[in-house]
């Protein structure tokens, strides 16, 4: 049961923070009609990055989200904004979208959990989702695929053939490059200005010497300790986070959603404002984190960046720096969600009656891959023993010979 | 276990046995360690798995002027570290005590 606060002066609610509204109002009514000829059947055509009218091959594309959207300048930041597309998500909201036909007025049914168009059963109209539904689904922007299939192949497959020879077999056997997907998945990329301070201790050596004799000789040090403090402001333009608490999950013991990771970062300011057509043909995973799941992962990257900035400073300090205690600041912070490229190639591995599935994954705008392939234990076993016995001969001649 | 493979019959080899009196015993962890650094080695090689985004240095950030502060507090005499003790100056994750 809940109880009323004590009477008193009444406090106003804290301000919901700004919002940079990014909704495509253009194509609220769910129907993205192609600007020539007036046809639904529209996708990405990625060697181009561009839409392509499937009826009448015209081509197009949105905007960028950059020349719409005001970025103002960074050393200015202050507060929290939001895109309209980061906004918190409505738990009550599910991942099924009604919509209704603007064609024959049919209501159709859109599962955004994994897809955002459906075509009407009635009139073969391409229906997609593009307004902000308060479930995580829509975006501000989307960055189009640039990498196609077929690159993605390529690199898949020497990505996988440098690493044959201790590559579990089954694997090998069941390696079918041709099965990658091309996935949207779900960022928050983030514009912030913060300062921060460290503090520690660190060493000059004052002097080297060594003592004993032979093979009991022994060097020992002369340190000045330092206590040593470091203050940076700094801003940071586009740091990009999984918005998925499931790709934010990285713990590399249980799964491999690291080497997706390592694949960012991406030419983000080329991101263009929302269109689902731009995910026809592929799939995507929605938002399931909010600003505030974020907070702390955007945190401890920027006092990690911190850290990286004042290392340039400690060149002194021959014998390092320990730092004790750290203190960040943030100022100012700009949230966008953006659904960004990635061919994700998977294959399932059951290991010691432990499944894991392993990704190789391609960055779609750069082209940088990155994976894990499942290994052969047997096969590194046997090479590892076979280098350790020829080490060890050549060791035990050396020593009998001496 | 590994170890324990290559090292028995080694030991038990004339003439090494005076030998690991002094830095032979040494010499002889080279096998297993080399079989294990190999294993270890090519098994990161495949699984990747201290890969992640370096984005403090693929993010554009720009800093101002760093300032701060120096001030010697001690002097250590006669030690054989290399390096000060807790040495975390090159790895920016690693965090420490957050100050409010």
């Amino acid at each position: 049961m809940t109880t009323l606060p004590p009477p008193g002066e009444p406090r106003p609610l804290p301000p919901p923070p700004p919002t940079i509204d990014t909704e495509n109002k253009r194509l609220d009514d769910g129907v993205n009609r192609c600007p020539k000829c007036g046809s639904t059947e529209i996708q990405l055509r990625p060697s181009v990055g561009m839409l392509v009218c499937l009826f009448c091959r015209h081509e197009w594309a949105e905007a960028r989200l950059d020349e719409t959207v005001a970025n103002g300048d960074l050393s200015a930041l202050q507060g929290t904004t939001l895109g309209s597309g980061a906004a918190d998500i409505d738990t009550g909201a599910g991942t099924l979208v009604t919509m209704k036909c603007g064609g024959c007025g049919a209501e159709v049914v859109v599962n955004t959990a994994g897809q955002m168009s459906a075509r009407c059963h009635w009139c073969r109209h391409v229906l997609t989702v593009n307004e902000q539904v308060p479930n995580g689904a829509v975006p501000d922007a989307v960055l189009p695929f640039s990498i196609t299939h077929a690159d993605a192949v390529a690199k898949i497959t020497a990505f996988a053939g440098k690493r044959r020879m201790f590559a579990n077999r089954a694997f090998l056997r069941e390696f079918r490059p041709e099965n990658v997907v091309g996935v949207y998945l779900p960022y928050m990329v983030i514009d912030s200005r913060a300062s921060a301070d460290v503090s520690g201790f660190g060493e000059i050596e004052t002097r080297r010497y060594t003592r004993g004799t032979g093979d009991n000789k022994v060097t020992y040090y002369d340190a000045d300790v330092y206590q040593v403090h470091r203050h940076v402001d700094f801003t940071v333009d586009d740091l990009t986070i999984e918005a998925s608490a499931e790709r934010a999950d990285q713990n590399t013991s249980v799964n491999t959603n690291n080497v997706i990771n390592t694949i960012l970062p991406f030419d983000t300011e080329n991101a263009v404002k929302w269109n689902a057509s731009y995910l026809t043909g592929f799939t995507s995973e929605k938002r399931d984190q909010d600003v505030s799941h974020m907070v702390p992962t955007l945190e401890n990257q920027l006092l990690s960046i911190a850290r990286s900035q004042v290392a340039s400073s400690l060149g002194a300090y021959d014998r390092g720096v320990r730092w004790e205690q750290e203190r960040l600041a943030v100022h100012g912070t700009r949230w966008l969600a953006m659904y960004l490229p990635v061919w994700l190639y998977s294959y399932h591995h059951v290991e010691r009656g432990k499944g894991m599935v392993h990704y190789i994954a391609v960055n779609g705008r750069t082209g940088e891959v990155m994976g894990s392939v499942p290994v052969s234990h047997a096969r590194l076993l046997v090479a590892a023993l076979a280098v350790g016995t020829v080490v060890e001969a050549v060791v035990i001649a050396f020593l009998a010979a001496s | 276990m590994l170890t324990t493979i290559l090292t028995a019959p080694v030991l038990a080899a004339p003439g090494v046995i005076a030998a690991s009196q002094s830095n032979g015993e040494l010499f002889l962890l080279a096998g297993p360690g080399g079989a294990a650094l190999l294993y270890f080695t090519l098994w990161r090689y495949y699984r990747n798995t201290d890969k992640s985004h370096s984005f403090e240095r693929e993010t554009r950030i720009q800093g101002q002027p760093i300032t701060g502060s120096d001030g010697k507090v001690s002097e250590v005499t006669g030690t054989r570290s290399k390096r000060i003790n807790g040495a975390n100056d090159t790895d920016h994750r690693e965090r420490v005590q957050r100050l409010p």
